[in-house]
């Protein structure tokens, strides 16, 4: 063999070796799209606002009792989340400059307006946004937390968007995206609360006592009313503090459990400061109901019996699946913002597996066509080109396993595109040079001005065709950023195989004849 | 084997003829996609909820209609997915003005409600998942290990999984007797399962759902992807060859996709993300088909110094036709194999490089050549009036 073919030769078969190497073994290397896996791909958005008013409703209500252990007693507040601001009555007589002090020590986000008896605390420039960004930064982390307890594994969790308050959660393989969905989008926001008053079958009867007005401390709060075996009779009505005893925040750890009766509930353990707070809270107020709330719906209220520290029980009625979920997001903890979901793509592991199925079956007798047609048209030159088709195919497998590019539907449907454009290139050149031939050219000659006009003429095809696939990848999302790489790299491994692999095969076919008479083309 | 040999087609003569057919398709068919029922754009750009079930046997569509009404977003529709037997519909809703959400949760609990009353609290193998049961059995624990609840979900979660998994290949339980085929299982835990389970009436076989937000953005991104890419090939082509060749090949470029546009207006398929993902492809697929031909024209032009384009552009067509029914034939071999062989899914991907590959063929011979021709000759006369004007003038 000629040294210049034994070159050739070489790289080819580096090539090969190093696209087969990449793919190997094919079931580890080859990424799958959730679109042919199964799984759930899911955008949520942060309601950031709610960030903001939670904070307000805080700030608002820490002023008030902050102030009162001064002996400082204030009126009404007032939230006005839209514009980043609380209001608060304070009364002519009281004592102006140990409020001003309490403002400057703890409220530092905060900037005073001293307008006669109402005072208005806004938040400083940059405060809104820093929250927001918070609230984001904390959902994330909490999705994450959720996720992993749940066990689903190599999920993508990833904060995106212009604003930032996007969340993309991918999750491969998952078989319920139902309860996977739920168990993502719950708030979780556990409150434990003193009940004033209540319960009550509906909201005037519970305020009858109160004037129709719920005093400026406590608000109402609602859950259901469930008899013996679960079934829900009806909705009770409390009137409870609006300052909460313990909340999510102070729980150490929650799993499921049962109790006397088999029924399923949920056990939780404080941390040591809030366990202190709750055994003062409880020992105090023996004999009282306190209601236990969960994103603002009271799944009960038990009266306290005795001291409770470190430990206590939730029940509400719960199948094993709820309590166990509900058991998972209060150890991950609760979201601090509402979430929106804004776009959603489930594909059920069966729907993935038959498009797989039908993928590899239209791939496999779309190639056997095109390979059969090259043979029995081109013949030995077909063979050529189908030889250079293979090579093409492990050339593209191996790339996009090498960039760990994910196949996609789309992805296989840009395989077999591929499939269908590569031999393009081997057809440009075999009619170039059965023109050649016909015009009474010497085989060898032929080949060589076949292939060098021809190279023209793929370049220019081919380039064209990549903008194409460029932008797609640019613009694309998903699945059909798939289908542009798969298509780019197809395009490059296409120019590779027709110019440079074919060629060489008719180096080899040629080599040691000094004067061909016929090319089988 | 040589399927076209030597010919010697006028093709230009007949660009009249040609131009004006396509042009009458391509205004006709606008006119039927912006005065008629136009495009019937997916969920991907008009936002909705989107939810394949497959029942367990034929559904009734009159009582899912009835389920539906709970949603109180406005009318749902109904459509089959795959073959008949498969027992598969596709429930489409849209969202109510400008609301984001996603009601895959909605539809699945009203279906449950209406289907599924019988079922109580069995679990329930077409909908639940693997981890549900493993922590089913773990509890029950059939196989007397005496383990806890963490090792017996270690010992009971392969079983599990090998439940599910036979409904990932078959989209659906449809009777308890096939769990008898799960080999994996032992009897007890069969028998445990068979006490314990029921098979509900459906299975949600995919979902997809989008929001007004995204929906524009997925809008925007799709315009720009065409868009951009229309502008980068004619920059190329302009580049490359000349001006003239740059609008032959972008005329033919839209005609392909003006006419693939209206083939998918009068069937109704729905245009997604992958639908324009294919006519992308098709564009690419378009403009290569162009660019062969005009490749043979810069190169005849080069040998036959001083000939009239017309002939020289014939001759090229007349060259380069071999190849280009060979590659449209490989091409829409496979294009056929993954129309008829791809699925459900994939169809109207395939459908729309199928329609693609065939225009496409027939502009790059009949829009490309002519509409380029006709611009030169513009773009001549024109010179030719400026220069005698400048003549007059001195």
């Amino acid at each position: 063999m000629e040294k210049k073919v034994l070159w050739r030769v070489i790289v080819i078969v580096a090539v090969v070796a190093a696209g087969v190497w990449s793919l190997w073994p094919p079931s580890e290397k080859i990424h799958w799209g959730l679109d042919l896996e199964g799984g759930v791909h899911l955008v949520l958005q942060v309601q950031t606002d709610d960030a903001i008013k939670a904070e307000l409703d805080d700030a608002a209500q820490r002023l008030v009792s902050f102030a009162a252990d001064d002996g400082i007693d204030l009126g009404t507040t007032e939230v006005d989340a839209e514009s980043f601001k609380f209001s608060v009555e304070v009364p002519a007589d009281i004592d102006r400059e140990g409020l001003d002090d309490i403002i400057g020590r703890s409220f530092p986000d905060y900037d005073v307006t001293r307008a006669g008896t109402s005072w208005t605390l806004a938040f400083k420039p940059n405060i809104e946004r820093l929250i927001r960004d918070q609230a984001v930064r904390q959902g994330l982390e909490t999705i994450n937390n959720r996720v992993d307890a749940f066990g689903v594994a190599e999920p993508v969790i990833q904060r995106q968007g212009i604003e930032g308050d996007r969340i993309l959660i991918q999750l491969p393989g998952v078989d319920d995206p139902e309860r996977v969905k739920k168990i993502i989008k719950s708030t979780a926001f556990l409150q434990f609360k003193e009940v004033v008053a209540g319960p009550a079958a509906d909201r005037p009867s519970l305020l009858a006592g109160y004037a129709g007005l719920p005093p400026s401390d406590a608000e109402v709060m609602s859950g259901n009313r469930t008899g013996y075996t679960g079934e829900i009779l009806g909705r009770s009505y409390y009137l409870v503090k609006k300052s909460s005893i313990i909340t999510g925040r102070d729980l150490r750890s929650a799993r499921r459990s049962q109790d006397q009766y088999n029924a399923p509930n949920v056990q939780f353990d404080l941390v040591p400061s809030a366990a202190d707070k709750f055994g003062e809270y409880t020992s105090s107020h023996i004999g009282t109901p306190m209601a236990i709330v969960l994103d603002g719906n009271v799944m009960s209220a038990p009266t306290i019996r005795a001291k409770i520290t470190d430990s206590g029980v939730i029940e509400g009625n719960y199948s094993v699946e709820e309590a166990e979920d509900l058991a998972l997001i209060l150890r991950a903890g609760a979201l601090p913002a509402t979430m929106v979901y804004l776009e959603e793509r489930t594909v059920g592991p069966s729907l993935g597996h038959d498009s797989v199925v039908r993928g590899v079956r239209a791939a496999v007798s779309g190639l056997v066509a095109v390979m059969l047609f090259m043979l029995v048209y081109y013949k030995r030159s077909g063979l050529n080109a189908n030889v250079a088709l293979m090579i093409n195919l492990i050339i593209l497998m191996g790339a996009m396993a090498y960039f760990g590019a994910t196949l996609t539907l789309p992805g296989i449907a840009g395989v077999i595109l591929t499939i269908g454009m590569a031999v393009d290139a081997n057809v440009l050149i075999f009619e170039r040079i059965r023109e050649e031939l016909r015009v009474g050219k010497t085989v060898r000659s032929a080949i060589e001005t076949g292939f060098s006009r021809a190279f023209g003429t793929i370049l220019d095809a081919n380039l064209t065709t990549l903008i194409a696939a460029l932008f797609l990848f640019q613009f694309g999302t998903g699945p059909v950023k798939g289908f542009a790489v798969t298509l780019s790299i197809g395009i490059f491994a296409s120019v590779f195989t027709a110019v440079f692999v074919s060629r060489t095969i008719y180096m080899i076919m040629l080599a040691g004849r000094d004067r061909v008479q016929a090319l089988s083309i | 084997m040589r399927i076209i040999g030597d010919t010697n087609i006028p093709f230009l003569s007949y660009r009249k003829i040609a131009l004006s057919l396509s042009l009458i398709i391509i205004v006709a068919g606008l006119a039927y996609q912006f005065l008629g029922p136009g495009l019937n754009l997916g969920i991907d750009f008009v936002g909705g909820t989107q939810v394949t079930i497959k029942f367990r046997g034929e559904p009734d569509l009159d009582q899912l209609r009835g389920s539906m009404a709970g949603l109180d977003v406005g009318t749902p529709t109904l459509q089959r997915f795959d073959e008949p037997e498969k027992h598969e519909i596709l429930i489409r809703v849209e969202n109510p003005e400008g609301e984001e959400g996603d009601f895959t949760g909605p539809i699945i609990e009203l279906l449950d409600r209406d289907l599924n009353a019988g079922l109580g609290d069995a679990f329930d193998l077409n909908t639940q998942g693997a981890q549900s049961l493993t922590t089913l059995l773990a509890i029950a624990d059939p196989d007397g290990t005496g383990l806890d609840e963490e090792g017996g979900a270690e010992h009971y979660g392969p079983m599990a999984e090998a439940v599910l998994s036979f409904r990932k290949e078959n989209g659906i339980y449809t009777s308890m007797d096939q769990l008898d085929t799960i080999t994996e299982l032992s009897d007890p835990v069969r028998a445990q399962i068979k006490q314990q389970a029921a098979v509900g009436e459906f299975a949600l076989l995919g979902a997809e759902s989008v929001g007004p937000a995204v929906g524009a953005d997925l809008k925007n991104k799709a315009q720009a992807a065409i868009g951009f890419s229309l502008i980068g090939m004619l920059i190329y082509i302009w580049l490359r060859f000349q001006l003239p060749f740059g609008i032959g090949a972008v005329a033919a470029l839209f005609h392909d996709v003006l006419i693939t546009l209206t083939a998918l207006a009068v069937t109704g398929r729905e245009i997604n993300l992958p639908t324009v993902a294919a006519l992308l492809a098709l564009v690419g697929y378009s403009v290569n088909d162009s660019v062969v031909v005009f490749d043979r024209v810069r190169e005849n032009l080069k040998l036959h110094r001083g000939e009239a384009l017309e002939p020289l552009m014939n001759t090229s067509i007349n060259q380069t036709l071999s190849r280009t029914f060979i590659t449209s034939g490989t091409t829409l071999m496979v294009v056929l194999s993954l129309y008829f062989f791809g699925g459900d899914v994939i169809n109207t991907f395939a459908f729309v490089l199928l329609v693609g590959v065939i225009v496409g063929t027939y502009s790059s011979i009949f829009v490309a050549s002519p509409v380029a021709l006709s611009i030169h000759k513009m773009l001549a006369s024109y010179r030719e009036k400026k220069r005698l004007k400048g003549r007059r003038r001195r």
